[in-house]
């Protein structure tokens, strides 16, 4: 009690600030462990009425964790896992995995490369230069960083129902690829043209006096240096794609051509309680990108608040 | 690229070619999906598609779309839900990101939990939420439909009906579902704002805060005086961002509520998608999306004047 009482004022507020953080993420992440629970139930457990959260509860007693019924149902519907004869053995014949998550994969790096490059390009242009219509372009791009796609979908769509109809060739899946690239450009040049501003110009000309080429200056000084701001651009593109629905959905015909997220949304049959599957689809299709961003957090960050604050 | 670095100081209007043809891949993107698109919107408003085919009809579709009674009523729920979603967004990433920038031992650890749900798609977070809470069947239906918590009959979130209005046939209070979109769509946006606003507190030296203290301020002086005035233009940008999002996230209502129950949470941007892809009434969605660009664009203006675009772009 005395050891206690002798704590500072200092001390006694990081205890009370680190309470209120812990207690306040335990709820936040409430809906994750929920989740996390309902996909490893199974289907006899999810359909019960009322519903238990845990699948614990026994005629005797209601948490016994020894007669917890754990089952790995939902992913295995999901997945549909087949053996087969050649490598690599096991094979998923799960729509979600056979057809929605290469679409997506496909998408998401094919858009990710080109806007990374296209940004790169338009940022160094930015940065470097000093030209007539410079500062024209740059408010143009700035006033439609933040546009959202929601506005713009409309005419995007009835240009596909056009385009689809005149004899010049129309490919579902380029069509998206393209629309996400002017999605995710503007904001995406503002990144890279921030990451360019802040290599300094005496390290390029530094490079020349010593006998670099122009280009070999590009190369060896100022490319690495900007690595990282490019990088920052290539994930978040691709955690962008990855999470994208509505153009997916509505900008293509084919169901075989749709993203990830349709495939998700598919499971939202009516009437159908199929609760662990959809959680544990959820789970699957979130993870990659929650460890993607985990794992690259600083970038993200970083290319974040610039965006925010320019856009 | 090889002339540009050497001829730049001798700057001479030659030289232009070299980076419009940079810029130029970018630009025709752009042109393409972003502004064709804005002008194009605007035409297809003044046209209906009948069946012999798209017909000029002036501002009708204006004229029908702010008549249907849905809309006056999207109107009012966009409202509800925002000043709710912004409201305790806005407050709760306040309060976190202040706890955050007293540099506790675990924040960085704290931020990157606080995070995950940001990472999360709108569609899925959606789901999750809807889980959660589905009638009869939802992990947490059984604890919300107990008659002793929730009198008298126990809540079941997605399908309670809205409760009589207030004021006229503005929508407050909002229907349960509401308040859980609300929820939903805060517990995603939260980390984002959360992050802006520990990002601008950061630029604040401690010596100001400290100088306030010894001279006799309290916590609550100190940021009504100090840390929000210093932090102002942030807020109005997370504001914004929140409204912008906030307007036109349908991911969320697409998967939680579809508008549901009845039409308690058909917010505008669910609206807009209701008209053109299942009404098929692309005029008056067309129309619809007009006035919610308009709108958007006045944001982003606002956006700009806050964060003094002349001198970034100098």
């Amino acid at each position: 009690m005395v050891r206690t009482l002798s704590l500072s004022p200092k001390t006694w507020r990081s205890i009370f600030l680190n309470g209120f953080m812990v207690t306040f993420l335990l709820v936040a992440m409430l809906p994750i462990f929920l989740t996390i629970i309902i996909s490893f139930k199974s289907h006899k457990d999810i359909i019960r009425k009322p519903p238990v959260i845990f699948p614990c509860d026994t005629p005797a007693s209601a948490f016994d964790l020894r007669a917890c019924r754990w089952s790995v149902e939902g992913y295995e519907r999901v997945l549909v896992p087949k053996l087969t004869n050649s490598f690599p053995l096991i094979q998923l014949t799960g729509r979600m995995f056979r057809i929605y998550i290469p679409n997506t994969l496909l998408y998401a790096l094919s858009t990710a490369i080109g806007v990374t490059v296209m940004a790169g390009m338009a940022g160094f242009a930015l940065s470097r230069f000093r030209f007539g219509l410079r500062r024209a372009l740059m408010i143009a791009v700035l006033s439609i960083t933040g546009v959202p796609l929601l506005t713009n979908l409309l005419a995007l769509y009835q240009l596909g129902v056009t385009l689809r109809k005149t004899p010049i060739p129309f490919n579902d899946r380029a069509y998206l690829i393209f629309v996400y690239f002017g999605f995710y450009l503007p904001l995406s040049i503002w990144i890279a043209k921030g990451f360019f501003d802040t290599i300094p110009r005496d390290l390029e000309e530094a490079a020349m006096i010593d006998g670099a080429t122009p280009l070999g200056a590009l190369r060896h000084v100022t490319m690495p240096a900007a690595l990282p701001g490019l990088a920052a651009i290539f994930l978040m593109t691709f955690v962008n794609v990855w999470n994208e629905f509505l153009a997916g959905y509505l900008l293509v015909t084919k169901n075989e051509l749709k993203p990830v997220m349709f495939g998700l949304y598919e499971f939202l049959g009516p009437n159908i309680i199929n609760f662990q599957m959809i959680a544990a689809s959820c789970i699957l299709i979130a993870l990659p990108v929650v460890i993607i961003f985990q794992v690259a957090r600083r970038y993200f960050f970083m290319a974040m608040v610039e965006g925010a604050i320019k856009g | 690229m090889i002339k540009g670095l050497t001829i730049r100081r001798k700057q001479s209007r030659t030289d232009q070619s070299l980076p419009i043809l940079l810029l130029l891949p970018a630009l025709i993107v752009l042109l393409v999906v972003q502004f064709f698109p804005a002008f194009y919107t605007i035409w297809l408003s003044l046209q209906e598609r009948f069946p012999t085919g798209w017909q000029f009809v002036g501002l009708d579709n204006y004229r029908l779309l702010v008549n249907t009674s849905l809309f006056k009523e999207s109107i009012g729920h966009t409202i509800v839900f925002l000043v709710g979603y912004i409201v305790l967004t806005l407050s709760l990433g306040f309060v976190l990101a202040s706890i955050l920038n007293t540099r506790l031992r675990l924040s960085g650890f704290y931020l990157a939990l606080l995070f995950i749900p940001w990472t999360l798609a709108d569609i899925l977070v959606g789901m999750v939420f809807r889980l959660l809470v589905y009638p009869d069947y939802g992990i947490l239906s059984g604890i919300l439909g107990n008659p002793a918590l929730f009198p008298p009959k126990g809540l079941s979130v997605l399908t309670a009906a809205r409760p009589a209005p207030l004021f006229g046939s503005f929508p407050f209070p909002p229907a349960p579902a509401m308040v859980y979109l609300i929820l939903a769509s805060s517990w995603r946006a939260l980390p984002f704002i959360t992050l802006l606003l520990l990002a601008s507190l950061q630029t604040i030296s401690q010596e100001i805060i400290e100088s306030a203290r010894i001279d006799g301020a309290n916590t609550w002086g100190i940021a009504r005086h100090i840390t929000i005035p210093l932090i102002f233009p942030t807020l109005v940008v997370a504001l914004f961002n929140l409204i912008l999002t906030g307007v036109n996230s349908v991911g969320m209502v697409f998967s939680l509520t579809a508008g549901g129950p009845g039409t308690a949470t058909f917010v505008m941007s669910y609206l807009l998608y209701n008209l053109g892809w299942e009404r098929l009434r692309f005029g008056q969605a067309a129309a619809l999306a007009v006035m919610m660009a308009l709108v958007n664009w006045a944001l982003i203006g606002g956006t700009m004047r806050v964060t003094r675009v002349d001198e970034r772009t100098a």
